[in-house]
């Protein structure tokens, strides 16, 4: 991914400087408006560099998904469905979200823990208590 | 003989287990923080009918660790949206961590032609969407901080006088928590909770930026024109978002109404006079239509204006 980074930061961010260069040189069409999701992004600040976090970070969960075990053809639709925020967030911290499954694999210590807490009206870990 | 050793011995085997039982109840508390009935404030409680149960909300039961894909199988069908838990399961189910997450159950919900809106982290935000009808999909950690036991829950009622939640949760339809339990397992997620709801719907308490961003979010996906009744719900709900109306005049530009365009536009720049972005949209829009004169006046004013936009509208004007 480091290497990947490197290679691609260069091209995205003469890309963009292309891109705005040439927005500058020939005329647009006049219909080409500014996009509301521009103008959102643009109320914060660096709203440039973001815009090249936002790319490398939805490349970068692509392939934190397909490491996950998610099937390569599921993948490209899954990232484009996530909000610029959310990209960022599953780019940075995806191994400490918390996953949700509910699942019972509790050690037998952890099982008495649960058994009294569950009793106390805590948690919801067994069925059997309420 | 024997009674004699019993009574000796009866009052210090009481003590042990007092004491037993009042240090395993110290670290209990120290292990999972303060656990009450949750309090509503008081203008919620009196605008909250005394109890609610959303009758139609149809209910998947979940097999292993498909919490994720049933939760949100049974908001979707509910709202209407045809798509069977099967297919959701590859689209948020994450093999490597045996769930799902929650920045991609809400992306889910976009793909499907519904906008996910996460509520306020409170009780109160949870049984006012109850009560309006609108299930919420709730993310519980059924166990304890320490060994974390996450899970997605679909909210479908509550008993204010019993002081009980009804969920669709795992593989029990309409199960019947307490208030005390449902929360002390929801506030350790935060209590995060969010709706699915058409384009045009809203849930109550939400505000303004926060719906702003998850209607772009969703038109990003979903396109413009499928976003243009989110964005009048916007405008309808908080008349004075002249970000709103900017947004609903590029919808409605994209979905080919250029006169409903130009009319969301001039409503944003009566709401903020200083939204560049607004004034340059609308200038654009005007010049196009061959107004030139009421083009040059809005561009003028888009270009007065410092900021990111000002070059753009300069040579915007210089070209009309």
């Amino acid at each position: 991914m480091k290497t990947l980074r490197r290679f691609l930061s260069p091209l995205l961010i003469l890309a963009l400087v292309l891109g705005s260069v040439s927005v500058s040189a020939a005329p647009l069409p006049a219909s080409e408006l500014v996009s509301t999701q521009a103008a959102l992004s643009a109320e914060r600040a660096d709203a440039d560099r973001e815009r090249i976090n936002e790319i490398l970070s939805r490349a970068d969960v692509q392939e934190q998904l397909v490491a996950q075990g998610v099937d390569p053809a599921e993948v490209e639709a899954r990232v484009a469905a996530l909000s610029d925020e959310e990209a960022r967030q599953m780019a940075e911290q995806l191994d400490q979200l918390p996953a949700g499954a509910s699942v019972v694999g509790a050690l037998v210590l952890i099982f008495l823990v649960l058994l009294v807490t569950d009793i106390l009206g805590l948690t919801n870990v067994f069925p059997f208590t309420r | 003989m024997k009674d004699d050793m019993q009574n000796r011995f009866m009052p210090l085997r009481k003590n042990a287990r007092f004491a037993g039982v009042f240090l395993m109840g110290l670290w209990l508390f120290m292990l999972v923080g303060c656990a009450s009935t949750p309090r509503l404030t008081e203008s919620t409680e009196q605008a909250l009918p005394q109890q609610t149960l959303i009758e139609d909300v149809p209910f998947h039961a979940q097999r292993e660790y498909q919490c994720g894909p049933a939760s949100l199988a049974m908001v979707l069908n509910h709202d209407g949206a045809d798509v069977a838990m099967e297919r959701l399961i590859p689209q948020v189910f994450l093999p490597g961590r045996e769930g799902s997450v929650q920045p991609e159950m809400l992306a889910t919900v976009r793909r499907h032609g519904r906008i996910p809106y996460v509520l306020d982290n409170s009780f109160d935000a949870l049984l006012t969407e109850i009560a309006a009808g609108h299930p919420v999909v709730v993310m519980q950690n059924l166990a304890l901080p320490a060994w974390p036991m996450w899970h997605y829950a679909v909210a479908i009622g509550y008993d204010l006088e019993a002081e009980e939640m009804t969920v669709h949760s795992g593989e029990e339809a309409a199960r019947i928590e307490s208030f005390r339990r449902f929360d002390a397992t929801w506030a350790r997620s935060d209590r995060w909770a969010f709706v699915a709801l058409a384009p045009g719907e809203m849930p109550s308490g939400i505000g303004e930026q926060h719906a702003l961003q998850a209607i772009a979010a969703f038109e990003q996906v979903q396109g413009a024109e499928a976003a243009v009744p989110a964005w009048e719900a916007l405008v309808a709900r908080f008349p004075d978002s002249g970000m709103g109306y900017f947004a609903l005049g590029n919808a409605r530009h994209a979905a080919g109404d250029a006169s409903g365009a130009i009319a969301a536009f001039r409503a944003s720049v009566a709401h903020r006079d200083d939204l560049g972005v607004a004034w340059l949209n609308l200038g654009l829009l005007l010049g196009a239509q061959g107004e030139t004169g009421e083009a040059r006046q809005a561009l003028g004013r888009a270009a007065d204006l410092p900021g990111q936009w000002q070059p753009r509208a300069r040579e915007a004007l210089q070209r009309l």
